[in-house]
């Protein structure tokens, strides 16, 4: 069985957000709108978050893509009522948005604060419609959302792997985010497979799992940005 | 009668029989029979373009089944087309190698906006009111011809064609359009590169934009460039960078960024360095006295582009490390430091862009980057700066070359305005020049004196409302689209794609129009081909083709590109302007007495919306700002020292003047700028311009001075100057999504 | 002090259940108008999207998990107490007990509402039910959440049962002076009470059981309430300290709202002969101790969080003591400890008007409590980027107050059909005239009970 996991190279990575919109277009996540964005209602499955470190003119930027860790000990799991998020034999964190009944328990549990509500319906402005990914479902007022690792693609190409009657490649599975970052920060695969590239990056000197000492065992692994050459 | 026609025909009356008492007569439309042959359910890729910037990167996009409402026939209805559901990057694009920003990923939005114009506009109400009537197309076009056909032939500024800088086919047209009423295509880009080509042009030959070979590169010395976010081509730079970082093994390339306020790629470098806005260029001959005077090369290494600055062969005396200190505000140590580095981490290159060729003095600065490139051996070479190799549509397209040379938007704008030169027709085309440039060039008064304007626009804008007729082009994913990349890419590409989807409304692909008016016209444009594909293969047709037994027209479109190498006839030739006259440093020129307007101005295309042309999409409305993590909003960056002798909190009201007018936004306190600096975003503050972008922020064009750089007239836009008054608390105004703004928080809270 | 006889007690007591004012009218009117209010404000929640809540990223809870644990910690002080103080069998309490109790009873049904009008989806509430669904879907009984609804369930049962015990009596005292519908109503209610030896022994063995049971669920409830926090990684949710601190808190604020309620009660139904100024006072001297005990929590739980000195933890710690919640913090403190100290430390100020104000500050206090743990925590999670600020809306504001207005019509209406004194306790109690006694307390006096 797999164990899917990220690796996120902070060396790499240039804080272009390209990743972000494509998740929106990956995941039929809606736009809210500037009244409701400035009330905390945007979702961002994945955000870029950026801190400033030192004072002018000694000042330093630094860039982290975070997303749902599918955290290996998901503090978002044992809390939630129903069910709705819960742990796949891969490893993954799922969200189950036709059962979840909106408690937001886990968002509150989630250590990474990447869980986002549905505090409306989501709706689009005819024709944008058209935009939807057909693989992923649409969620409803009063449930929470938040990064599958797309597992609309895990499935797919799993799928598409057994019915060719083969293993999956390294690097086959790509997320949008993944596929969509023109630094290749961020990369995706098997961790299980100590061959695939994402475990060789997570064995990396220069990794390290985020807020790690809340015990939550995170599938993604950060490469720091060090100047040395390591 | 066929088949489907016959199917057609039974479920038309089937359907409007059980539909018609509903009083939805929309529905009356089939909704079962697909435009063409889709599986349900299954996707198909297809390559196609991002319109989005100038880099051209290649997309793939997914094409599903779905019910859309669309007009087909004059008739508004449902029906399950293959639609375009996402656009990603296309692996094999030479530029974009896979990747696509943040804009390339909203890019689908422009055809499934809900604003778009949907069918050709006759204007009803005054100008700038936005209100239109429904026209058909062929009374639309008949107008256009009528009026042109009453213009005066003999008058080269009769007819004044607006449009986008770009080296494709349809420039060429267009080219070749404007051409035949005697004139040149205007283009205006605020934040366009026409100093830096001017710049390559009198260094090394080359009237063009380099290709940066980041990726091999050990040192990369960046002015002002914002190459990772919005200069040139940002996913292909992306890519080398990224490689230039990790992609080798033991060795990781490393890279500083001159610039007084902190870009998204200034965020990204490991030394950042805070230079007085306009010495940019001091900087760079600082470096190259050093490197000349501790002797790590010799002056004559430099070749032409050194001889082209004031005082090389001497050493350039006058840039001493103190001196350098003095002018620029960077430490002698540091310079004395970077030359180093410089001239012995190789491969290194330097970069100009961005706002340290927006000042007055802005091609000096470029020459002395390109001189400092040449100096250390990196131009033409892997992990320096190179040329892309062009496709010259023109000649393969055997287009006659233009008659008489553009005239600036700004000279356009005052004959206009002075009854000097009043344009009698005036086309727009992909460009929104009244929301782009300075109020002080009166653009859109000049635009008003026009007798009749055409716009192809697919929104209603600033510019576009100006327009009596509207004939709005088809989305990019609905027309035949190319690209000839001026930069990003080693070898020759050309890229072009069919249509991924049927139109969804009575739009028309402008190159086909341009055509169809230029075969109306008493005077015919007299092209060859009926319709724009017929061109795109006409011109493909005479490049060799890089696969065996395929033609490389049906080549290309198979791939999306054709990349190659260039015949000698079809490649753009470099040529060598030799001006004679050397350039040394002058102070640059700023617009407002320094005493009443304190602060430099620094307007700066914002990472979503560049200058502002995609501010109508939603999701990069809703993308945060790497930098503030602002959304939907206008803002005003200050550095927290200022701020807090001002009494200027975080969010607070903060009105920005310079002596041409003034502008409102919240404050973001940002340590990564300058004291004496207020930079804003460019791109929101649109008048009009769609539901998502309409009435939000402020435009800081608006304030800008008309200054130009010296030598090539281009607009220097980072020479205003400005004071900031604190008007009031935070209106509501400014959205932002992070809250702490350090990681580290130990004194924050006491 | 003087104390009224059997037939005066009757006439008292029972005056309210068949005499009916225009005030009652009134006061139904008010609060239900106001209840009315509350309801269409959630309806109306409900139907446009609960964003019409103050929530957000990433604060995900505000007011109404604030309300939930309010009045759950409200809810203990009735039955608790009143278990408590039947056990250590303090005559005193005969004339609290069932004032107390109906608190409970009322407090735990409007807490239990807020998990549900707290939910995104509040009709597919029943999901956090254990049955046996057609899929076989149970509950996650790892959750905290499910483990509130078994706790107050147990709670709100066993409040109910021990609230209704030490009515059969009284009901049958109504029925056997009311006539027609009524009669037949309360001889229901009653379950054939005819005063028996065998039915006052079963009644008193049922009630020490009951006092003894109800005990320790009324512990477990808040320190289950307490782990909806405790359980979650959140900087100074996870704190062991938790359970204890939500039980003295629960008790504290309960006795405070207990109190007030008995102070409205002797004034509006002119009960001055039976809440006397000694029950205040010694509710009072129990108010006093758990305001000295919540102090010691409340320094505790600081001084722990200031001595591990965690980043994340810190955070918090500094915008409660300093920064955007420090007001907040501070007026909690007064409310909950100087004020208390002062007004219930001091004999002089030991007065029923001194308890009430003291009360209404606790009230207040405690209220500010819950809020300041749930808000500055969520909105101060870890990682900088995230942090938001929580401002309520008024679709909260009045859904949450609504709340204390449904709790007044819940009692006036309670007042209206139940003796809301004892009215067989109270002449059970120590009584100068002994004729007046019921023949069968005489033999089986509840104070002569020992277990
Ligand atoms: N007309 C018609 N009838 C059909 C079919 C059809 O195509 N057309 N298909 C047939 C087939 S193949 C099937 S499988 C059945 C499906 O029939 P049902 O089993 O009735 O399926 P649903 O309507 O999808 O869902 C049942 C309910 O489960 C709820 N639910 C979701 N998650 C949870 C949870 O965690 N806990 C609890 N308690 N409830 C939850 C949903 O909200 C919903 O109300 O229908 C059959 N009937
Ligand atoms: N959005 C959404 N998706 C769902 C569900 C949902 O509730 N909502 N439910 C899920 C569930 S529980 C199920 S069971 C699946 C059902 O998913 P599918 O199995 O796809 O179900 P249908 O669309 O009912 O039927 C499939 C096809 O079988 C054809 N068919 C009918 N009879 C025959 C026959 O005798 N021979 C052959 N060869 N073909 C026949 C029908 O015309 C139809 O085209 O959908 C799942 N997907
Ligand atoms: S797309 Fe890649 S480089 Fe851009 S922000 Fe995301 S992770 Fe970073
Ligand atoms: S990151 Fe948050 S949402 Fe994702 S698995 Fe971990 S706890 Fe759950
Ligand atoms: S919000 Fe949904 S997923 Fe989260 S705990 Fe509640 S029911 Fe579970
Ligand atoms: S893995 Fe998929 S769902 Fe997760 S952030 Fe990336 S694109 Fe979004
Ligand atoms: S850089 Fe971005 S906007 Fe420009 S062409 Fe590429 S994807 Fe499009
Ligand atoms: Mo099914």
């Amino acid at each position: 069985m797999a164990r899917w996991g990220m690796a996120a190279d902070l060396d790499r990575c240039n804080g272009c957000g390209g990743c972000v919109v494509a998740c929106h277009a990956e995941n039929n996540i809606s736009t809210v709108g500037p009244e409701q964005a400035s009330r905390g209602r945007a979702k961002h499955w994945i955000r870029v978050e950026r801190y400033w470190e030192g004072d002018f003119p000694d000042v330093k930027l630094k860039f982290r893509p975070t997303m749902c860790q599918q955290c290996g000990n998901a503090p978002c799991e044992p809390v939630c009522p129903t069910y709705a998020s819960h742990h796949t034999e891969d490893g993954l964190n799922a969200q189950v948005y036709n059962r979840c009944i909106g408690t937001r328990y886990c968002a509150n549990a989630c250590p990474y604060n990447a869980r986002f509500f549905d505090f409306f319906n989501p709706s689009w402005e005819k024709p944008l419609q058209l935009q939807l990914n057909p693989d992923v479902s649409l969620r409803e007022v009063g449930v929470m959302e938040k990064c599958t690792f797309c597992v609309q693609r895990i499935r797919g190409t799993q799928t598409t792997a057994k019915t060719e009657g083969r293993e999956i490649r390294d690097g086959e599975i790509q997320p949008a985010c993944v596929q969509a970052c023109s630094t290749r920060a961020l990369v995706f695969g098997d961790l299980e497979d100590r061959e695939s590239e994402v475990s060789r990056l997570s064995r990396s000197p220069r990794g390290s799992k985020l807020l790690e000492d809340v015990g939550t065992r995170p599938a993604v692994t950060y490469l720091a940005r060090l100047t040395e050459e390591a | 009668m066929d088949r489907r026609s016959f199917i057609k025909l039974t479920a038309v009356s089937g359907t409007s029989a059980a539909l018609a008492s509903c009083g939805n007569p929309e529905n009356q439309f089939i909704r079962f029979l697909p435009d063409e042959d889709i599986v349900p359910g299954v996707a198909v890729w297809k390559p196609s373009i991002c319109p989005l910037c100038a880099a051209g990167c290649g997309l793939t996009v997914r094409v599903m089944d779905a019910d859309a409402e669309v007009t087909r026939d004059g008739q508004a209805g449902i029906k399950r087309i293959a639609a375009a559901k996402k656009l990603e990057g296309a692996p094999a694009h030479p530029v974009n190698r896979g990747g696509l920003c943040a804009r390339g990923h909203a890019a689908i939005q422009v055809t499934y906006h809900p604003d778009r114009i949907t069918q050709p506009l006759k204007r009803s109400g005054d100008r700038g009111t936005g209100q239109y009537e429904a026209i058909s197309w062929e009374d639309a076009l008949a107008e256009v011809v009528s009026r042109l056909n009453g213009v005066d032939a003999a008058n080269p500024r009769a007819v004044a064609f607006l449009s986008r800088v770009g080296a494709g086919h349809r420039s060429a047209l267009i080219q070749q359009f404007a051409g035949h009423f005697g004139g040149s295509p205007i283009s205006f880009e605020l934040f366009g590169d026409d100093v830096l080509r001017r710049a390559n042009a009198v260094s090394f030959g080359r009237d063009q934009l380099p290709t940066v070979d980041l990726a091999n590169a050990r040192f990369v010395l960046s002015f002002g460039a914002d190459f990772l976010g919005t200069w040139n081509s940002p996913v292909a730079q992306s890519a080398a960078y990224g490689d230039m970082r990790r992609g080798r093994p033991g060795i990781r390339g490393s890279f500083a960024q001159v610039e007084a306020r902190m870009s998204q790629t200034g965020a990204s470098a490991d030394e950042w360095v805070p230079a007085r806005p306009g010495t940019e260029g001091v900087l760079a001959l600082g470096l190259a006295h050093v490197i000349m005077a501790a002797s790590l090369q010799p002056a004559a290494a430099a070749g032409r582009a050194g001889s082209m600055v004031a005082g090389w062969g001497a050493g350039l005396s006058d840039y001493t490390p103190q001196r350098v200190e003095e002018l620029t505000g960077v430490p002698a140590a540091r310079v004395d430091r970077l030359a180093r580095q410089f001239a012995e981490l190789r491969p290194a290159v330097a970069i100009a862009g961005g706002a340290a060729l927006a000042h007055s003095n802005g091609l000096f600065t470029a020459m002395a980057v390109n001189a400092l490139n040449a100096l250390v051996g990196s131009v033409d070479q892997p992990g320096g700066l190179s040329f892309t190799p062009q496709f010259n549509t023109g000649s393969a397209l055997k287009f006659s070359p233009a008659a008489q040379p553009a005239t600036p938007l700004q000279m356009l704008a005052a004959d206009a305005l002075s009854g000097a030169a009043v344009p009698q027709v005036a086309f727009v085309d992909g460009v929104n020049p009244v929301f782009t440039t300075p109020r002080a060039w009166r653009v859109r008064e000049a635009l008003e004196k026009v007798p009749y304007i055409v716009s192809f626009g697919s929104f209603l804008d600033e510019t576009s409302a100006l327009a009596d007729i509207i004939l709005p082009d088809h989305s990019f994913l609905e027309s035949w689209v190319e690209a000839v990349p001026e930069s990003g890419v080693a070898a020759a590409v050309a890229s072009v794609a069919a249509p991924v989807m049927r139109p969804l409304y009575a739009t028309r692909a402008t190159p086909d129009v341009l055509l169809e008016i230029g075969r109306g016209l008493q005077r015919p444009l007299g092209a060859a081909w009926q319709t724009f594909d017929e061109m795109l293969g006409a011109s493909f047709a005479t490049l060799p083709s890089t696969t065996p037994d395929v033609d490389a027209w049906t080549d290309a479109q198979t791939k999306g590109l054709w990349s190659g190498v260039l015949p000698a006839g079809l490649a753009r030739q470099a040529q060598a302007v030799a001006d004679g006259a050397t350039y040394a440093f002058e102070a640059p020129r700023f617009d407002g007495d320094a005493k009443q307007f304190p602060f430099h101005f620094l307007p700066y295309p914002s990472v979503p919306f560049g200058d502002g042309s995609t501010a109508h999409l939603p999701w990069l409305q809703e993308m945060p700002d790497p930098l503030t993590s602002a959304m939907w909003s206008s803002w005003v960056e200050i550095n927290p020292t200022t701020a807090a002798n001002m009494g200027i909190s975080d969010g607070d009201v903060l009105e920005v003047a310079s002596g041409h007018g003034s502008v409102r936004a919240g404050a973001v306190i940002s340590p990564g700028i300058a004291p004496d600096v207020i930079a804003m975003p460019m791109g929101q503050g649109h008048t009009m311009f769609t539901r998502y972008a309409t009435g939000r922020g402020a435009n800081p064009a608006e304030i800008l001075a008309p200054v130009t750089e010296a030598a090539t007239g281009a607009l220097a836009w980072a020479a205003t100057r400005v004071r900031v008054t604190r008007i009031g608390p935070p209106d509501g105004s400014l959205v932002l999504f992070a809250g702490g703004i350090r990681e580290h928080l130990e004194q924050e809270h006491r | 002090m003087t104390h009224p006889t059997g037939s005066q007690i009757n006439r008292d007591l029972l005056h309210p259940l068949f005499n009916t004012s225009w005030r009652f009218y009134l006061l139904v009117a008010i609060f239900g108008g106001i209840v009315l209010f509350g309801l269409a404000t959630w309806f109306t929640q409900t139907v446009n999207g609960y964003g019409v809540t103050g929530i957000r990223w990433p604060v995900y809870w505000g007011f109404y998990v604030t309300s939930f644990v309010f009045w759950i910690g409200i809810s203990h002080a009735g039955t608790l107490i009143s278990a408590i103080l039947r056990l250590v069998n303090a005559g005193w309490r005969r004339p609290v007990t069932r004032c107390a109790e109906v608190i409970t009873a009322f407090a735990l049904i409007i807490g239990a509402l807020f998990p549900i009008i707290h939910l995104g989806r509040p009709w597919l509430a029943f999901w956090m039910f254990p049955y046996p669904s057609e899929r076989l879907i149970w509950p996650n009984f790892r959750s905290p959440l499910v483990w509130d609804f078994f706790a107050i369930n147990t709670y709100l049962t066993g409040s109910l049962l021990f609230l209704y015990l030490p009515i059969i009596p009284d009901f049958a005292i109504v029925r056997d002076k009311s006539t027609g519908l009524r009669r037949k109503i309360y001889g229901a209610l009653a379950l054939g009470w005819r005063g028996t030896p065998k039915q006052w022994h079963r009644l008193e063995t049922a009630m020490q059981i009951m006092a003894i049971a109800i005990i320790p669920v009324a512990v477990s409830v808040h320190t289950i309430v307490s782990f909806d926090f405790s359980m979650a990684p959140v900087p100074t949710w996870n704190t062991t300290i938790f359970g204890p601190y939500f039980v003295a808190g629960a008790i504290f604020s309960g006795i405070a709202g207990l109190l007030i309620a008995m102070a409205v009660l002797r004034k509006f139904l002119h009960l001055e002969a039976y809440l006397h100024p000694l029950h205040f006072e010694n509710l009072g001297k129990l108010m006093l101790v758990m305001a000295l005990l919540w102090g010691y929590f409340v320094f505790n739980e600081r001084l722990v969080t200031y001595y591990g000195n965690e980043p994340a933890e810190m955070s918090v710690y500094w915008r409660t003591q300093s920064g955007t919640f420090a007001p907040l913090f501070w007026t909690m403190v007064i409310c909950n400890f100087v004020l208390p100290l002062i007004l219930m430390g001091i004999r002089r100020f030991r007065t029923i008007t001194g308890c009430v104000i003291a009360s209404i500050g606790v009230v207040i206090g405690m209220w500010l409590e819950r809020f300041l743990i749930i808000v500055p925590a969520l909105g101060h999670k870890y990682l900088p980027y995230s942090y938001g600020i929580y401002r309520p809306t008024p679709p909260e504001i009045i859904v949450a107050s609504s709340t204390f207005a449904a709790m007044a019509l819940l009692y006036v209406l309670f007042a209206k059909v139940v003796p809301i004194i004892s009215i067989w306790e109270l002449k059970a109690g120590e009584h100068p005239s002994p004729e007046l006694l019921p023949p069968a307390t005489e033999e089986h006096r509840l104070g002569d009970l020992h277990l």
